[in-house]
């Protein structure tokens, strides 16, 4: 496929930050008009990606061309041709929604009646019609991110990238935001989202591409990515820590287990669903090990890592703090 | 959901003006966004305002009593060294709303836009002058108000504009650039204090740097600020100053400072937000 066809192609795109590699050797394409996720757990490099692809934060080393331009020779072009919306809302917190989407259409080239109208239309179309004239700084989290969203919005863009856009949005929030990505896709509108739900991706992204620790650790469908992970669980949490050795052995002839010890929790593939919880629950009983929980559920972002990586996630919150420590001081 | 539906397409884009024209037409923007802020963050502009108004009342009915400055009253002594003071703590306040708006990322959103980079960064430097500009205003107001009498020609308030609008200037790419580099506008805002206080107290602001000890006295006459209160002193009430070339000549010596201040600052803090891309 040629680069005309691609929105992003990247190139054994790296980012060191002193002697920590948040991005290595990263290679993903996005065709026009797919959306694609870019999923991983906190600390992953999702962040640092789309950064490089925004032209906010340069490559250390490698490439990568966003809708034909190159996001370090090109940058200028890369910009009008994108639109970022982060994890924090970046608005001016001392004008209100309206001024600041008038304001951003202003900055696009618009003049002051279209920027106005650019803005009514806006408004209008993210619902955010009820608390336009107040501040940005008097919002709430899921107004600021929808006023956001459409401050990203003021021209079509031909790539539109969304930093985990969904992460701690109420309800009401989460249906605009949906609601709006799905009319743009709707209209050709190429997506890169970043997400830490699994399930978010599986929804909406034609293809997901897997991060663990700056890599690119998998791509695929969703349902290619799928059945690599397997698809329904087993937990069986022990009461205690005897227990939990007890029922290790116990179920480790007849399943290939994994094992949280600190939560003292088994859990175990079930394709067959209620039928494997039915076995599963069959057998715990049959030890007569007192357990806190037995329950059936879907895959979660763990359980991919474990599938594709072979040990459990082990970058948490800190990690974050780190690499975005490392970003402000770099 | 109700307005999601309604979806009327967006004006077209008007062609994109040359770079020159943009450059102009985004600082303009980005000025207004600034100017059209201050009204609703009263609090921001307590540094240019209440403080010195309080410098004022503090030195003037406090120690004034204390300090006798042969040949002229207190106030004449005094007002010019705020002035010079007010500029100097103009750094502090550039510095906090640089860091604040950095930190925030309203600045990432202005720099992901197709918006020339110079323009973001002019932008900074001149709304945060308008604010200072107030800020002075208000000072010179209350200080005539208390009995400040400038002995001024039209040719010598013209002078004094100049110089405060370029000591301004300096001292604003100053803050900007300390601003960029502190990224807490709390560790900016005691930075700021911890630097400009002791340097604005040692400048003949409120005593004369003659009769100060062996030590502050080097410093004071050394002082960039002691050029800067010195000019101004001399400028508005005709009073020689002396101790060090500097103060024997405070118009030059505080021109010299400021374009040193623009020479070093401006390029390293356009730099630095070019170098933010590396981030």
């Amino acid at each position: 496929m040629s680069e005309v066809d691609l929105a992003v192609s990247t190139e054994g795109l790296t980012k060191r930050f002193g002697s920590f590699s948040a991005v290595e050797s990263f290679d993903f394409t996005v065709e026009r008009g797919t959306v694609v996720a870019l999923l991983g757990p906190n600390g992953a490099g999702k962040t640092t990606i789309v950064r490089m692809l925004a032209t906010l934060s340069e490559p250390t080393s490698g490439r990568a061309v966003v809708c034909g331009h190159d996001v370090v020779a090109e940058a200028d072009a890369v910009r009008s041709v994108i639109s970022l919306t982060g994890q924090f809302a970046a608005l001016e917190a001392n004008l209100t929604a309206r001024e600041n989407l008038v304001l951003m259409a202003r900055l696009r080239g618009y003049g002051h009646p279209a920027a106005a109208c650019v803005a009514a239309t806006l408004v209008e179309r993210y619902d955010i019609g009820e608390f336009q004239d107040k501040l940005v700084k008097r919002l709430s989290g899921g107004q600021r991110r929808r006023v956001d969203l459409a401050a990203g919005l003021v021209t079509q863009p031909e790539l539109l990238v969304l930093d985990e856009p969904t992460t701690g949005l109420d309800p009401r929030s989460r249906q605009v935001v949906w609601a709006a990505v799905r009319e743009l896709v709707a209209k050709g509108v190429t997506l890169l989202l970043t997400t830490q739900y699994l399930e978010e991706a599986d929804a909406l992204a034609d293809k997901i591409v897997f991060m663990d620790r700056g890599r690119n650790a998998a791509t695929g469908t969703p349902a290619e990515l799928r059945a690599q992970i397997g698809d329904h669980r087993v937990d069986v949490v022990a009461s205690d820590a005897a227990g939990f050795e007890e029922l290790v052995v116990a179920l480790s002839s007849s399943f290939k287990l994994t094992l949280a010890p600190e939560r003292r929790t088994i859990s175990v593939p079930a394709p067959r669903e209620a039928l494997d919880l039915s076995t599963v629950t069959g057998q715990v009983v049959a030890t007569g090990v007192a357990v806190d929980e037995v329950g059936l559920r879907r895959p979660t972002l763990d359980d991919a890592f474990f599938a594709f990586t072979g040990s459990p996630a082990q970058l948490g919150a800190g990690q974050v703090e780190v690499d975005e420590e490392m970003e402000l001081s770099a | 959901m109700t307005a999601v539906a309604v979806a009327g397409p967006l004006p077209a884009l008007p062609a994109r003006a040359n770079r020159a024209r943009r450059y102009l037409r985004e600082t303009a923007l980005l000025v207004g966004r600034s100017l059209q802020s201050i009204p609703r963050v009263p609090e921001r502009l307590s540094d240019v305002t209440i403080q010195p108004v309080m410098f004022t009342l503090l030195f003037l009915y406090v120690f004034g009593s204390a300090i006798h400055i042969p040949g002229m009253r207190y106030q004449d002594y005094l007002l010019p060294g705020l002035v010079g003071q007010g500029l100097a703590f103009g750094v502090i306040g550039a510095g906090v709303a640089t860091s604040t708006d950095f930190a925030s990322g309203v600045v990432d959103r202005f720099r992901s836009l197709p918006v020339t980079r110079l323009s973001v960064i002019t932008a900074q430097v001149l709304g945060q002058m308008l604010e200072q500009v107030l800020g002075m205003l208000i000072v010179v107001a209350i200080g005539l108000g208390l009995g400040w009498h400038p002995h001024l020609t039209a040719a010598k308030l013209f002078e004094l504009v100049g110089l405060i609008l370029l000591g301004l200037l300096a001292f604003t790419w100053f803050g900007v650039l300390l601003g960029m580099l502190v990224r807490s506008s709390d560790a900016m805002q005691g930075l700021g204090f911890a630097i400009m206080l002791p340097l604005s107290f040692l400048a003949g602001t409120f005593v004369p740097i003659a009769g100060m000890r062996e030590v502050p006295r080097a410093i004071g006459e050394w002082d960039p600020l002691s050029s800067l209160v010195a000019a101004v002193r001399q400028v508005c009430q005709g009073t020689p100053s002396s101790g060090s070339w500097q103060l024997d000549h405070p118009v030059p010596a505080m021109v010299c400072w400021c374009l040193v201040m623009i020479g070093v600052c401006a390029p390293l803090a356009l730099r630095r937000f070019r170098k933010m891309n590396t981030v």
